[in-house]
């Protein structure tokens, strides 16, 4: 094709012009496919908590408590009108040495398991089965902690210094199951146990701990009344609905997106004004063709679609290998992240869609200077160019 | 009148910086009729090229008429130019002007194409204009794979592919050998006597003059009644009026 005749004219210039806007798209892909899977685990997570109520201690700062809560205030909270069936749960981390992890840390839920039929959010399972309150001793692994743990059901791994046999194995949620480990009730006490100071368990009931309820509502009743209804009606507790947790995960999200995105914005400018460069010196060079393009009949018009095409081949060239580059990035990182369940990346295909348009138009509005200038020349003016 | 290129009264100064400027030219008038092969000759500085890039449509005059085909053509708008030089008007120039990384075909079928034409069309009408000016055999080279006489032959390929009323040329001849320039003379000549296309030629070679119907004679911007000299300057390639 002429265009790209015309482009790769300086094949060095070009390719260095080129390679700006890769890095600049390699930086967009890269992050962005960073804040994508954020995006996913904060519509997971809202679905996740969609529909019920969370009742922790009334002590806990954040909506995530690990505080513990007594088990005896569970028949209160089910008397409260509305409430169709409540289940203790605890939660704690899988491992006592806190690694710094941008999603979620890995942690570790034991239930009392009632209420499953009403649970709106359905998890299936890859291998095995799901568990029941009669299973003491054996777990069910989430999708991301498989490689860690080295699951497989039928054998056992190794949760805080005890082992517990695997009888399931869950689907990928993308959202907070993925990085859990599923337990009976007494079990994830008697762990729980472990976190309490050695001076004060022989204060501590151990079949009474819990540190969160599970409400959920009867048909009809809206979960954020209900949240209201039970802070007011019981005392002790922090009863939270859905938009509670929406709000929380959207808002730590929302600054790592900006942070995210903006650092990506930069490397593409940057790379724009290497367009802009690039186009310019081109137009520059080619001075005196752009005269005798006039001279034998072209319009401005058609003199600024020529340059503004090479811009946007440019500008096509280059997202499209940042993209590829961005993509085999995030997945050797995800592979190599397998291992410790950090799986920080998603190229979706909005992403990937969104980061080669991006580029052509950062190609296009970086050659508009240049192409107008071009189309603005004089033809014998232009001609008498060296 | 059946003059086909007139230009009437003609200024044009250049600026150069403060008073500083250069009276390219002072009131130059001229009538080439439909058909002819006109030169214009004249020693550096009288205007030649200045006043054949005027006639031609490539530049503004200050003060003057230029009429083309009947029609008054100085104060044109730039939509209405650029139609000018797509349908009635061709350029050749000394430098050949060819576009580096288009092959000769490509770089006739351009001018088809920006007067409208579709690519295929555009190929077809320059492979039939190419097979005119006996350059058929080297359609697919680029420029700097063909000599100087050439790359003129491509030259006046474009020039003629969108059947122009006339031809203008600025030293067609200027940088090619005097065995390169005769063919060259000679082929304007045949598509002058075979489409009736008219031809102003700007010309230091005495050989174009003479081949020529009529040579017109510039001095210090202006036309002068053909005065008798005793010799015409010898042409110095590279150098414009």
């Amino acid at each position: 094709m002429q265009i790209l005749r015309n482009v790769f004219r300086r094949k060095l210039r070009v390719l260095l012009t080129i390679f700006g806007i890769t890095i600049g798209v390699l930086a967009l892909v890269v992050m962005g496919s960073m804040a994508e899977k954020i995006n996913l685990l904060v519509a997971g997570g809202t679905r996740y908590y969609s529909g019920k109520v969370t009742v922790a201690a009334a002590s806990s700062a954040s909506v995530f408590s690990t505080q513990p809560l007594s088990i005896s205030k569970l028949p209160q909270v089910k008397s409260v009108p509305g409430v169709a069936e409540v289940s203790a749960g605890i939660g704690t981390l899988l491992s006592t040495d806190a690694s710094t992890s941008f999603g979620m840390p890995a942690m570790i839920e034991g239930s009392d398991m009632r209420g499953q039929d009403l649970e709106s959010f359905k998890v299936s399972y890859s291998q095995g089965r799901a568990l029941t309150s009669a299973d003491v001793g054996s777990v069910v692994v989430g999708a991301d902690l498989v490689k860690k743990l080295s699951a497989k059901v039928g054998r056992f791994v190794t949760i805080r210094g005890e082992q517990f046999k695997v009888v399931g194995i869950l689907d990928k949620t993308l959202t907070a199951p993925d990085s859990s480990v599923w337990m009976t009730l007494p079990d994830a006490q008697r762990i729980f146990m472990q976190d309490v100071p050695e001076m004060l368990r022989s204060q501590v009931n151990q079949a009474d701990l819990a540190t969160s309820f599970v409400v959920y509502p009867t048909t009809g009743t809206a979960p954020e009344a209900l949240a209201k209804a039970i802070n007011l009606a019981v005392p002790g507790v922090k009863a939270t609905g859905p938009s509670a947790f929406q709000e929380e995960i959207a808002n730590s999200t929302r600054i790592l997106n900006a942070i995210l995105y903006g650092i990506a914005l930069i490397s593409l400018i940057v790379g724009g004004l290497s367009v802009i460069n690039t186009m310019t010196m081109s137009v520059s060079e080619r001075t005196r063709e752009i005269g005798v393009r006039k001279a034998i009949g072209a319009s401005d018009g058609q003199i600024v679609r020529q340059f503004l095409a090479e811009a946007a081949v440019i500008g096509f060239i280059g997202g499209v290998s940042g993209l590829i580059l961005g993509w085999l990035a995030a997945t050797v990182a995800d592979a190599l992240g397998q291992a410790s369940g950090l799986t920080l990346f998603l190229v979706t295909p909005r992403l990937a869609i969104g980061a080669v348009v991006f580029a052509v138009v950062l190609g296009l509005v970086s050659g508009l200077y240049p192409s107008l200038h071009a189309a603005r020349l004089k033809p014998v003016v232009a001609l008498r160019y060296e | 009148m059946s003059a086909l290129v007139s230009g009437v009264g003609i200024h044009k100064r250049y600026v150069l910086g403060r008073d500083n400027f250069v009276d390219a030219l002072q009131g130059a008038s001229l009538e080439v009729e439909d058909g002819e092969m006109a030169a214009i000759m004249g020693p550096s500085g009288s205007g030649k090229s200045t006043l054949l890039h005027i006639l031609g449509c490539l530049d503004s005059l200050d003060s003057g008429e230029v009429w083309l085909g009947g029609r008054r053509v100085d104060a044109l708008g730039r939509q209405e130019l650029t139609r000018l030089r797509r349908k009635e008007v061709g350029f050749i120039f000394q430098t050949f002007n060819l576009v580096p990384s288009l092959t000769a075909i490509e770089n006739v079928a351009l001018a088809a194409q920006y007067a409208g034409r579709g690519n295929r069309e555009a190929r077809e009408a320059a492979r039939e204009v190419l097979s005119q000016v006996e350059l058929s055999d080297r359609e697919n080279h680029r420029p700097t794979e063909l000599s100087g006489g050439q790359q003129q032959r491509v030259a006046i390929a474009r020039a003629l592919v969108n059947r122009p009323k006339v031809i203008f040329g600025d030293e067609p001849t200027g940088n090619l050998d005097s065995a390169s320039a005769a063919d060259i003379v000679r082929m304007m000549r045949e598509i002058n006597r075979e489409t009736g296309t008219t031809f102003v030629l700007v010309t230091h070679d005495p050989e174009v003059a003479g081949t020529c119907d009529r040579a017109i004679h510039m001095l210090d911007g202006k036309v002068t009644p053909r005065v008798a000299r005793s010799m015409t300057p010898l042409r110095q390639p590279g150098e414009a009026g």
